[in-house]
């Protein structure tokens, strides 16, 4: 089921594939098991429209900023990476993106290209591969934008996956990664009620030790630098992706981390706000930008 | 599967949007089945956001010939029997979407007061637009207008928009879809179309196909009530009593009837009704229903119920009541009840147009001269609402708007305004699910429409159904209890909140996704969220425990216990049926 070359990546975990696998055909389910995710992609989907409009503002001048535009991510190229059924893929296309969603299990592929061809404005810009992050870096294509949503508590090796999603940036990319906290709290939340309790999610789909805190991601993004060239700069180095922490938050345009909370009563996630005390407690969503090539240091 | 012919329009639009015509021409994003007010209002406020343009292609079915609305062009000074009160939410959302400005300004009329009275005590309350708080008080708490004038008013809108097409005089012959999981709902129309549709939208009315292909079942009633409708005819009033802005309803034991200003000389009526006294009334010559009309704002209940025994049984014996005869029978019971030729109360010999009007004459409304030829009909009325108002499994991509998910008792006249809420809150929610990439026929994208309508409408509802049910008796106990109610606990509450619809409801069209970082904004939001959803969890709990449902009433529903059996056999006999 699993060509050997995905085996041989370092991150691609097979026993996780094997679980995702025998779930796929439940991913267009609205209420069965990913009935969290379809709910959960409205604000994901919000927080990258805000962070493109927000580097928009910053970049142009306010009157070429369309902040109601629709095709917002219109003549991007956008990778998915861990698509799945293809949730988040399909709304990037939406929106304009010339989107590529990967994944590690076929079925989930299938599932993903058989979804999108009931819909006929994906057909232009829409595509998925059965591959893996790490075998995308050997070709040259390199993208404006690279989510991984719920992916980084599913993988073997979370440093070599980060840099993996890094490298397959272009300079001045955006990185969109959204995951869990390992806190008590989100054991409780993830694990014990969704798994155990109220089996909303099937059992198994949560490993507590691999979940990952924001100051993690924060930490490597400080010390991580691009890949450079030789060519291109007489510095081997880079300025890191974070430079700097002002009480552990990184600066606007660097990198931010919004906490993702559920709300039961309206059955509804809720983005937080910038900062919101304790709201990355559980789920939560990351976004750094890869520095310029400007940004080299000098 | 699909037979699909080439729309004239194709070779207009492939010009202007190529990158969005798919190679089946028969693709919308979104089908409204119905072309009534709802249905007319949804295709504007979708088409009308400047930034959906070219990423929604909208059709419109309706089975009727819309170009007799859209050129309809009444003498002036008569009035279409068929108004319906606007509340200024329901206005503010009109003129967003840019629709308000087609409507004919001058046919419609604001109502700035209210005389609502119990027919049996008398006890009554008056609110006004500037004692609700109303920003404008000069605009009224609401606006009357004919059906007619708004269908039009939004048709016009309409033809500004090309994402909409509007295919009128095509019924829905059949709705199907494909056995493959996901497909999407395929309209079959009569003149042999097929329009495939990602979001099918039913604003077909009470017997909705639309409804009907979802299998989404609806819970409700008969009232065992006759509406009737006309346009009344009546002199203007006087210098010393102001422009006729204000609307009267007297809740008689057969049903409310209710005067609805339209013009300085005409006004519209809606008489609920007995169905057999319904038939016997519009059995009569017009000039009898004339003097019936102000017999019933005027004269005590036990008369009302002496006259209408005498139209029931002229009508059963075949020979209706005359004019003169029933002027006879009204003049002997004014006299009978000491009613002064000179007040307000006497209906025979009044003569509205001259000197100093009487001192109660603001009690009751303008003495109707004559019905407008042709303007006499009626229908009967029903609480009905849908169990969801969003399909699911082979009836997904489907979601219910207007009268196709709910019809309401017309007491409080908010039916419309309940269906243009509806509007929009699914335009709000479409909007926001295509600025964020979703599938806008998907569950997900649907779900918020429902949980913000939903138990929204059945407050309305229920209060305008418990309303109906109370006023519907004429038992002592209860009489009394229910006219305490209306004076002291005022609990028309319910119904002034209803006319006012929430004024707020407008803004959240701006707040389809806020784009700046604002970290206090968000936080605000997050707390009223918070709040929000106390409340309704608050407002679940009170549905459950007090089974009747009434939440805005429940102060009511604490009198009827009082008097347990005048309410149980009131209760009994309105749902019996």
């Amino acid at each position: 089921m699993f060509p050997t070359r995905l085996l041989r990546s370092s991150t691609v975990n097979a026993s996780e594939i094997a679980h995702f696998s025998r779930l796929s055909a439940e991913w267009w389910n609205e209420r069965g098991e990913f009935s969290f995710l379809h709910k959960m992609n409205p604000i994901r989907m919000q927080f990258i429209r805000q962070k493109l409009i927000e580097t928009a503002y910053d970049e142009q001048p306010e009157e070429a900023v369309n902040p109601r535009k629709v095709g917002i991510l219109q003549g991007l190229d956008v990778l998915d990476v861990g698509c799945g059924g293809g949730l988040l893929s399909e709304t990037l296309a939406r929106l304009g993106a010339r989107t590529t969603g990967i994944d590690a299990s076929e079925s989930n592929i299938a599932i993903a290209q058989h979804h999108a061809s009931l819909d006929s404005r994906l057909t232009d810009n829409l595509s998925y591969k059965h591959t893996s992050a790490e075998s995308l870096l050997t070709q040259s294509k390199r993208f404006d934008v690279v989510c991984s949503m719920e992916v980084l508590e599913h993988v073997d090796n979370p440093v070599m996956f980060l840099k993996t999603c890094s490298e397959l940036l272009k300079p001045a990319g955006h990185l969109f990664l959204s995951t869990i906290s390992r806190t008590p709290l989100s054991y409780f939340l993830t694990i014990f009620m969704a798994e155990k309790v109220l089996r909303q999610v099937a059992d198994g789909t949560h490993t507590y030790s691999k979940y990952i805190n924001p100051s993690e991601l924060l930490q490597f993004f400080q010390t991580y630098h691009s890949q450079v060239p030789s060519s291109e700069s007489t510095a081997n180095q880079s300025r890191p992706w974070i430079t700097r922490l002002y009480n552990g938050e990184p600066t606007r345009t660097e990198a931010e981390v919004r906490g993702m909370i559920y709300n039961p009563f309206s059955a509804s996630w809720i983005l937080a706000p910038r900062g919101a005390w304790g709201a990355a407690e559980c789920n939560y969503i990351f976004w750094v930008r890869k520095p310029a090539l400007d940004g080299i240091s000098s | 599967m699909l037979a699909i012919s080439t729309r004239p329009a194709a070779s207009r639009l492939l010009s202007k949007a190529q990158r969005f015509i798919s190679t089946n021409h028969g693709e919308y994003d979104a089908v409204i089945v119905g072309g009534g007010p709802a249905g007319l209002a949804l295709a504007s406020a979708l088409g009308s956001k400047k930034e959906l343009q070219n990423s929604l292609k909208i059709a419109l079915v309706e089975a009727g010939d819309l170009s007799k609305v859209r050129d309809w062009s009444p003498q002036a000074g008569t009035f279409s029997n068929r108004v319906v009160s606007l509340t200024n939410a329901s206005q503010a959302f009109l003129k967003d979407i840019g629709s308000w400005g087609h409507v004919e300004q001058e046919r419609t009329a604001p109502i700035q007061e209210m005389q609502v009275w119990d027919g049996v005590s008398d006890a009554r309350i008056t609110f006004s637009a500037s004692e609700l708080g109303v920003p404008t008080p000069d605009q009224g708490m609401a606006r009357l207008t004919e059906t007619l004038n708004l269908q039009r008013g939004l048709l016009r809108h309409l033809q500004s928009i090309p994402d909409v097409h509007v295919l009128d005089k095509s019924k829905v012959q059949s709705i199907t879809v494909d056995e493959t999981p996901g497909s999407w709902p395929l309209v079959h129309l009569d003149t042999g179309r097929v329009l495939k549709a990602r979001l099918l939208i039913g604003a077909d009315g009470l017997n909705s196909p639309v409804r009907s292909f979802a299998k989404i079942s609806t819970y409700g009633w008969s009232y065992d009530t006759q509406a009737i409708v006309c346009t009344m005819v009546h002199s203007p009033r006087g210098a010393f009593l102001g422009p006729n802005t204000t609307a009267y309803q007297r809740f008689l034991p057969t049903g409310p009837i209710a005067f609805l200003p339209i013009s300085d000389t005409a006004s519209s009526l809606v008489w609920s009704t007995k169905p057999a006294l319904a038939t016997a009334l519009k059995g009569c010559e017009p000039s009898v229903l004339a003097r019936m009309i102000n017999a019933a704002f005027r004269l005590p209940e036990i008369s009302m119920r002496y006259l209408h025994d005498r139209i029931l049984e002229a009508h059963e014996a075949g020979k209706p009541i005359t004019d003169e005869e029933i002027k006879a029978e009204i003049l002997w019971r004014e006299q009978s009840h000491s009613i002064d030729q000179t007040s307000a109360y006497s209906s025979i010999t009044i003569d509205s147009n001259s000197g100093i009007p009487p001192l109660d004459a603001e009690m009751v409304p303008p003495v109707v001269s004559s019905i407008q030829p042709g303007t006499i009909a009626s229908f009967p009325l029903r609480y009905n609402h849908a169990e969801t108002y969003t399909g699911e499994g082979q009836g997904s991509r489907t979601v219910l708007v207007g009268d196709a998910a709910h019809t309401i008792h017309p007491l409080a006249g908010q039916g419309l305004n309940l269906g243009l809420g509806d509007v929009e809150c699914l335009s709000r929610c479409i909007h926001g699910t295509v600025l964020r990439g979703g599938d806008i026929g998907s569950y997900t994208a649907l779900l918020p429409y429902t949980q913000e309508r939903y138990l929204e409408n059945h407050k309305i509802m229920s209060a305008c159904d418990k309303l109906h049910k109370i006023y519907h008796t004429s038992s002592g106990p209860l009489v009394q209890l229910r006219s305490v109610g209306l004076e002291v606990l005022n609990e028309f509450d319910s119904i002034k909140a209803a006319i006012m619809m929430s004024a707020g409801s407008v803004s959240k069209t701006n707040r389809v996704l806020s784009y700046n970082g604002d970290v206090r904004a968000a936080m605000f939001d997050m707390a009223a969220k918070g709040v929000e959803n106390i409340g309704k969890a608050a407002g679940v709990a009170q549905v459950v425990r007090g089974g009747l449902a009434g939440i805005a009433v429940n102060a009511l529903q604490n009198l009827a216990k009082a008097a347990p059996a005048a309410a149980a056999s009131s209760q009994g006999s309105s749902q019996g049926k």
